[in-house]
């Protein structure tokens, strides 16, 4: 039997005497696309940096397909991409450069050729040639997203990856994340504190309140719990209230 | 999956691609590459003119039928003595503006948590920026090494021997040394600060006393330095007699050493300069000679480089992999 991609036991994590994560316990299978809810400071940012390894957790374990990311960070660190909030990027490099580069770190044997597919699949093509320094927040977040995919990973975080981007380059970004999980089988993690993009592209939420994981289940369990709610922003409003 | 090395050579090519793009680091560069070609052209102009007169003062002797020439007192190598200062000054600071680009770039282009999310290591990331650095340096000082050479031979019309060429790839080691010390403690300083410039002001302040302030201040304590041509000469004291004087001031001199010894750059110069014969006490020697002579100055440039690289590998692992301050 497969490990679940993503798996979190007890997991808590103070900044000094302040909580951040109390306890969570999170699994998500292998194919989901999971969103993590919460207002500022629940502690979303928190829980990736600690599944990607940058963080090590005050308590509990946590694990990526399989490998804990304290013992097997190099194991986790094949099988994930992940995309910053605000990612930047190399601004002295072209496009393709940042690709071919992070393409080499991770191993990929022909990392032009990756780089190229890449900005391809992203129909990105014309952006490959072109200094980092001369994007958009649009175009960077573009470039951010196939820095992340660049090595094919099983698991893919994404970190705010709507902030600063405009209603259309928000669907575009929708429309990527579904062809990602589709198209290449990738499980997809990612936090927003925006509600309404997610209604149509994630398969499983769940919301942070205060570091408290208060609610976790499928898009479809979750609209049929809430028949009566007109909007996502309802239902969530509805569980910080009154976490179930 | 990528080896260690393929990670660490990666690395370092990324370090060396992006020192070669900055514009501020290429502005230096070519800063010390000029004013090192016009101090060694203006000495080779004088050593040309030099070089004609004893050849004339030859030809007129062996014509006159004088049995014994004297030797010729030009050295070649001490027309390097420009460059070996502008290594020890614009070298070092280009050497402290690499490091600091080191941990700014990745800091303002908040990349560290990318690099970090990917299997490398913090310890190969201190690896392949340090290789990176020293490819810049030594391509740096191995191209002034050879602009230098070709300088002597081409304007000073004097081409140097096998050993003097040795002699100076031996000083290009020690200036190659000389600036990753430098480069260790400008990235140490600027990863171990909340604000990047700061650390770059902190590492210009180190520099300008361990470059400048330390060894005038030994120089100007030092007796022998207080009239032209030397106190002992003027009154003249032969050298036995000067060293039987100076155990009168053990203490002082001790202080004097002391804040000699405390100076990278005054090992450096010291090693260097009698490499290339600036010090006319080293004519002559050998290399055993030299480096029995030497020694001193080399344990200590080494002594330097070590504790300065180990320090900025260990500060390199522990730089948070996450900006600071950053914790929601």
């Amino acid at each position: 039997m497969e490990e679940p991609a993503v798996e979190m036991q007890g997991v808590s994590h103070r900044y000094g005497s302040a909580p951040v994560l109390r306890e969570i316990d999170l699994t998500i299978e292998h194919g989901e696309i999971f969103r993590f809810l919460g207002h500022n400071g629940a502690g979303k940012t928190t829980a990736i940096n600690i599944l990607t390894t940058l963080l090590v957790p005050s308590a509990g374990n946590a694990r990526v397909c399989g490998h804990d990311v304290i013992a097997d960070r190099s194991k986790v660190t094949e099988r994930i991409g992940y995309l910053p909030s605000d990612v930047r990027l190399y601004d002295h490099m072209t496009a393709s450069e940042n690709l071919e580069f992070f393409a080499k770190l991770s191993g990929v044997s022909d990392p032009r050729r990756a780089a190229a597919e890449t900005l391809d699949y992203l129909d990105s093509s014309e952006l490959g040639p072109r200094r980092m320094s001369t994007f958009s927040t649009g175009m960077r977040q573009r470039i951010g997203i196939a820095q992340a995919i660049v090595h094919q990973p099983s698991v893919l975080f994404l970190d705010e990856p709507t902030s600063g981007l405009d209603p259309s380059g928000v669907r575009q970004l929708r429309e990527t994340i579904f062809r990602l999980n589709r198209e290449l089988g990738m499980t997809v993690f990612m936090n927003t504190h925006l509600l309404s993009e997610v209604a149509r592209v994630c398969t499983t939420i769940g919301v942070l309140n205060h570091g408290e994981l208060i609610y976790k289940d499928s898009m479809a369990a979750t609209n049929e719990r809430f028949p009566n709610e007109a909007s996502l922003e309802d239902i969530y409003e509805r569980m910080e209230g009154h976490p179930s | 999956m990528s080896s260690p090395r393929s990670r660490v050579t990666t690395l370092a090519r990324h370090e060396y691609r992006a020192a070669v793009r900055s514009r501020a680091l290429v502005s230096l560069i070519a800063i010390l590459a000029i004013v090192t070609f016009v101090s060694i052209y203006i000495a080779a102009i004088a050593y040309r003119s030099a070089l004609a007169d004893y050849e004339v003062y030859v030809a007129a002797a062996q014509a006159g039928g004088v049995q014994i020439i004297a030797p010729s007192p030009l050295r070649l190598l001490s027309l390097l003595r420009g460059a070996i200062e502008y290594i020890e000054i614009v070298g070092a600071i280009i050497a402290i503006t690499l490091g600091y680009l080191t941990v700014s770039r990745e800091r303002a282009n908040r990349t560290l948590p990318l690099l970090r999310s990917r299997p490398v290591t913090s310890g190969e990331l201190a690896t392949g920026s340090a290789l990176g650095a020293l490819g810049i340096i030594s391509t740096l000082v191995l191209v002034t090494g050879i602009v230098a050479l070709l300088c002597l031979g081409l304007i000073g019309n004097s081409w140097a021997t096998p050993y003097e060429v040795f002699k100076v790839g031996l000083v290009g080691i020690a200036s190659v040394l000389y600036m990753f010390v430098f480069y260790s403690l400008g990235a140490l300083i600027t990863a171990r600060t909340r604000v990047a410039a700061n650390g770059l002001l902190i590492a210009l302040g180190i520099w300008l006393l361990v470059a400048l302030i330390l060894p005038q201040i030994g120089d100007t304590l030092d007796a022998d330095n207080q009239i032209p041509g030397g106190l002992f000469s003027a009154l003249a004291v032969d050298k036995a007699q000067e060293t039987e004087i100076l155990t009168h001031f053990g203490t002082y001199e001790f202080v004097r050493t002391g804040i000699e010894e405390l100076s990278f750059a005054k090992h450096y110069e010291r090693f260097a300069f009698a490499m290339s014969d600036v010090q006319d006490k080293y004519q002559g020697f050998t290399l055993a000679q030299l480096a029995r002579e030497k020694w001193h100055d080399i344990v200590w440039m080494f002594v330097y480089a070590v504790a300065l690289g180990y320090g900025l590998w260990r500060g390199f692992r522990r730089q948070p992999a996450l900006p600071q301050g950053e914790k929601s």
